[in-house]
């Protein structure tokens, strides 16, 4: 089943930990991300995020950003990134153990 | 009510700058403190130096205090050249060195209040600092373009430095920028996108993210910053534009910005055999321009760069990095590093309010008085010792009390910057009375109540300058009697025994005490047959109007004395006490509660009223019996405790509760102690507990009552005086029986 998590519109670091409590609950199940009402995304969130994706991308488990609002986008490519990184398809992000539950 | 985010940027802005001459203070007594010794001057503390005087340059700028930018600037314009290693420090430099910073303190106040103009001798002062730099001056205009239009004081400062050919030759310049945020750069509402999207603006920019140090999911810290980014910059840049963008968050994220062709010659020596050596900065800027202490990059991230960014990808991907087993070895240190990081940077801080702070303190106020209202019911109750209601109870006042101890933690804070006052009272006053003055302070670190910090200024400038001007001999003097001539105040802060001690201490001559009988007989305070202790003679400091100077000098000896220290000191639920030696020097030792908020208070009943006593003034309680009591005199009497005599006062007389009782056998007494040592028996009734209490001011509705320190409420509700033991035995007539004449004439 598919949990589906609604971002909050400012991603600063008062929403870095209910951002990350969140994601950490829903582990081991496919998880959907609505970024399109996201006005701000700040570097604290977008840690929480790109470890999201690694976290899903070890577990095997599909994480999908969308829709994506073009501030999202704007930012996550202002930070060097692309939206990809944040998902947990094809890409790796290297050190990151693989998970122990599967 | 009116929200104005400007006003509120500024007045941070104002509370930074008190940080920065902070650390300007104390960079530069640790220079002085090198020229003692031997002579030499380390970078890093210049760079200190530097970096105070440039920051507050920049954040004056960006509030177009013009008059602070251009003292700024000229200041930091000699420490430049002082960081360039073409200046070199001796004693005049170091003076006029303080002096420089004392005065940039008078400029940033005055810009503070909003007042024009400059303060008395900027100028002047100027011109000398200047002067240090000889003939070098014209050549450095030159030099200094790069860095003048720095921080946001480029369009306010000195707009027409930047020009054409210097422009045309940056046209070609492509810079590496590797930022690494810290925790407290997101902990202080900096953002890192804002920052990447600064420097983009400055020209084409290309930006990759370090994902090397973020951990696990589970193991994320959700407000523990782990990434870090480099920015590939070209365009017509000049670093003084790059390092405009990271003005305020200097201290909270490491930065290193470097040209990209040292940046490829670095990388080339790096990427071979990744070494954390060769990932640090020291080669990439020339010496006169490293801001920012060397960054720590983790050896994987070196590598990471070192494949990725040569040639410059927009998104640099390293997704040959899991197959190649070298990094993998290398991957747990690069964490174990980027985790140890945040650690050794400075302590995050919040800056708060005052007001809400002190909210919070009176609420935890409220909350001890409720809890000890609480536990009276529960007493009242009757409910039995090991219930569970009562071990709730036991909990909750440990709880209660943990809460106040932190609370009261918040407020407390180092003694440090006041110390720092002092050291320039210490420079000016020396240079007023022309004598050569050091100041030594111990114990900065000691925390005290902030009030009791601000309320401290005045008094300790009163004894500062005192021990200066009439403390320590001339140096003619000190030579002849065999002293060096550069006197030393000594300024010593500590906690002892739950209050706080500081001491003002001079190597001078000592009170003269003749002289002080003397010129006390002479203004009629005491009569010229008594008999005086020397500690008697000492105290005749602090009676109003006494004033041992012949001459009355610009300094001090203008009749506002110790008697004011004193009575301030007083104000704040203090003591203060001296000593002197005779040619070694005199010593006074103030003693403060730690904070103004709660003290530990013994209960007391005297004639049915509720009394509280400071803990911390009494020694022992002792029950009398008939032949500890003697008399002394025909009202007075002392008692025999602990092979002395101690005088004797009853608090039911002394509060005029009550007249003296027929006999004091069986009573109960308090044993106190003052600082000076004088001891003093205080009979009550009955002691009822020993706890803590919150102190409610009565100084506001009431002014300061003799004897009386404050007011509590207590867990009944009921209102109970605090006593000020010192002050009471002070002023007390010490009748502990009635003289038959007058029960005589009482009838």
């Amino acid at each position: 089943m598919t949990a589906p998590l609604s971002l909050a519109p400012r991603l600063d670091l008062p929403a870095a930990s209910p951002l990350s409590e969140a994601i950490r609950a829903r582990k081991g199940q496919a998880l959907d991300l609505d970024a399109g009402n996201v006005a701000h995304l700040g570097g604290l969130c977008l840690q929480v995020l790109l470890a999201a994706a690694a976290s899903w991308r070890a577990a095997g488990q599909p994480l999908r950003i969308s829709p994506r609002s073009q501030a999202f986008e704007d930012a996550v490519a202002m930070f060097g990134l692309a939206p990809a990184q944040l998902e947990s398809g094809q890409l790796d992000l290297g050190q990151l153990e693989p998970e122990g539950a599967a | 009510m009116t929200h104005d985010p400007m006003a509120e940027i500024r007045a941070s802005f104002f509370v930074e700058c008190e940080e920065l001459l902070e650390s300007l203070q104390d960079a530069l007594s640790v220079m002085a403190d090198h020229l003692e010794g031997d002579g030499s001057q380390d970078t890093e503390t210049i760079n200190v130096v530097f970096r105070a005087v440039h920051s507050i340059k920049g954040g004056a700028g960006a509030f177009g205090l013009t008059v602070l930018v251009a003292f700024a600037h000229r200041f930091e314009t000699v420490m430049d050249e002082l960081r360039c290693g073409r200046l070199v420090v001796d004693h005049e430099a170091m003076k006029l060195f303080f002096q420089a910073a004392d005065m940039l303190a008078d400029h940033v106040r005055l810009a503070r209040d909003d007042a024009s103009g400059s303060p008395p001798g900027s100028e002047t002062l100027l011109i000398a600092v200047e002067a240090l730099m000889g003939e070098r001056a014209p050549e450095l205009e030159e030099e200094e373009v790069a860095f003048a239009p720095m921080g946001l004081s480029f369009d306010l400062a000195l707009p027409d430095l930047g020009d054409a050919a210097d422009l045309a030759e940056a046209d070609g310049r492509c810079w590496t920028v590797r930022l690494r945020p810290l925790d407290a750069l997101y902990a202080s509402g900096n953002e890192t996108f804002h920052l990447l999207r600064a420097l983009c603006e400055l020209g084409s920019a290309s930006i990759t993210c370090d994902l090397s140090a973020l951990p696990d999911l589970d193991a994320l810290m959700p407000e523990t910053s782990c990434l870090g980014w480099t920015v590939q910059l070209t365009g017509g840049i000049e670093e003084s534009d790059i390092r405009a963008v990271f003005d305020f968050v200097e201290d909270v994220a490491e930065i290193t910005i470097a040209e990209a062709q040292e940046v490829a010659a670095e990388l080339g020596l790096a990427a071979p055999e990744p070494k954390p050596e060769a990932a640090s900065a020291p080669a990439i800027s020339p010496p006169c321009l490293s801001l920012v202490p060397d960054l720590i990059v983790p050896p994987l991230a070196s590598a990471a760069t070192a494949s990725s960014a040569l040639p410059i990808q927009p998104i640099a991907l390293p997704s040959e990095r899991p197959t190649d087993p070298a990094p993998d070895r290398l991957a747990a240190p690069a964490v174990a590093a980027a985790a140890a990081a945040p650690a050794e940077a400075a302590a995050a801080t919040v800056r708060v309010d005052l007001d809400r702070i002190d909210r919070l303190v009176n609420l935890v106020g409220e909350l001890v008085i409720n809890q000890a209202m609480l536990a009276q019911s529960v007493t009242e109750a009757g409910l039995p010792a090991n219930s569970a209601v009562m071990n709730g109870l036991e909990a909750f006042m440990m709880l209660t009390r943990d809460i106040q101890d932190s609370v009261m933690m918040i407020r407390a804070q180092p003694v440090k910057p006041l110390f720092q006052r002092m050291a320039r009272i210490v420079r000016e006053a020396s240079a007023a009375v022309g004598k050569e003055v050091r100041l030594r302070s111990e114990g900065e670190g000691t925390e005290v109540d902030k009030t009791v910090i601000e309320r401290l200024a005045d008094p300790l400038t009163h004894m500062i300058r005192n021990a200066v001007d009439h403390g320590l001999e001339t140096p003619d003097r000190r030579r002849e009697a065999g002293k060096p001539e550069e006197g030393v105040v000594t300024l010593s802060a500590q906690h002892r025994s739950g209050r706080v001690v500081i001491e003002v201490a001079d190597d001078g001559a000592g009170i003269d005490r003749p002289r002080v009988r003397e010129i006390a007989i002479r203004k009629g305070l005491v009569a010229p047959d008594a008999v005086l202790t020397d500690a008697e003679i000492d105290n005749l400091l602090f009676l109003p109007g006494f004033s041992t100077a012949n001459q009355i000098s610009a300094l001090s000896g203008r009749g506002v004395g110790m008697d004011v220290v004193k009575q301030a000191i007083g104000a704040l639920g203090g003591r203060i006490a001296i000593t002197s030696e005779r040619g070694q020097g005199t010593r006074f030792s103030i003693s403060l509660p730690l904070t103004l908020a709660v003290l530990d208070g013994m209960v007391v009943r005297v004639a049915g009223e509720t009394l509280v006593i400071p803990l911390s003034s009494i020694v022992e309680t002792a029950t009398l019996s008939a032949h500890d009591i003697r008399s002394l005199g025909p009202e007075t009497s002392v008692i025999h405790i602990r092979g002395g005599f101690v005088p004797l006062y009853d608090l039911g007389t002394e509060l005029a509760y009550r007249g003296p009782k027929a006999s004091y056998e069986g009573g109960i007494v308090l044993l106190t102690a003052q600082e000076d040592g004088s001891r003093a028996a205080l009979v009550v009734d009955e002691i009822l507990e020993q706890r803590q209490v919150v102190i409610k001011g009565l100084q506001h509705s009431y002014g300061n009552i003799p004897g009386v320190a404050a007011a509590t409420i207590l867990g009944d509700g009921q209102i109970a005086l605090i006593l000020d033991p010192g002050d009471l035995v002070e002023n007390a007539t010490g009748r502990t029986r009635s003289a038959d004449t007058i029960l005589a004439l009482a009838g």
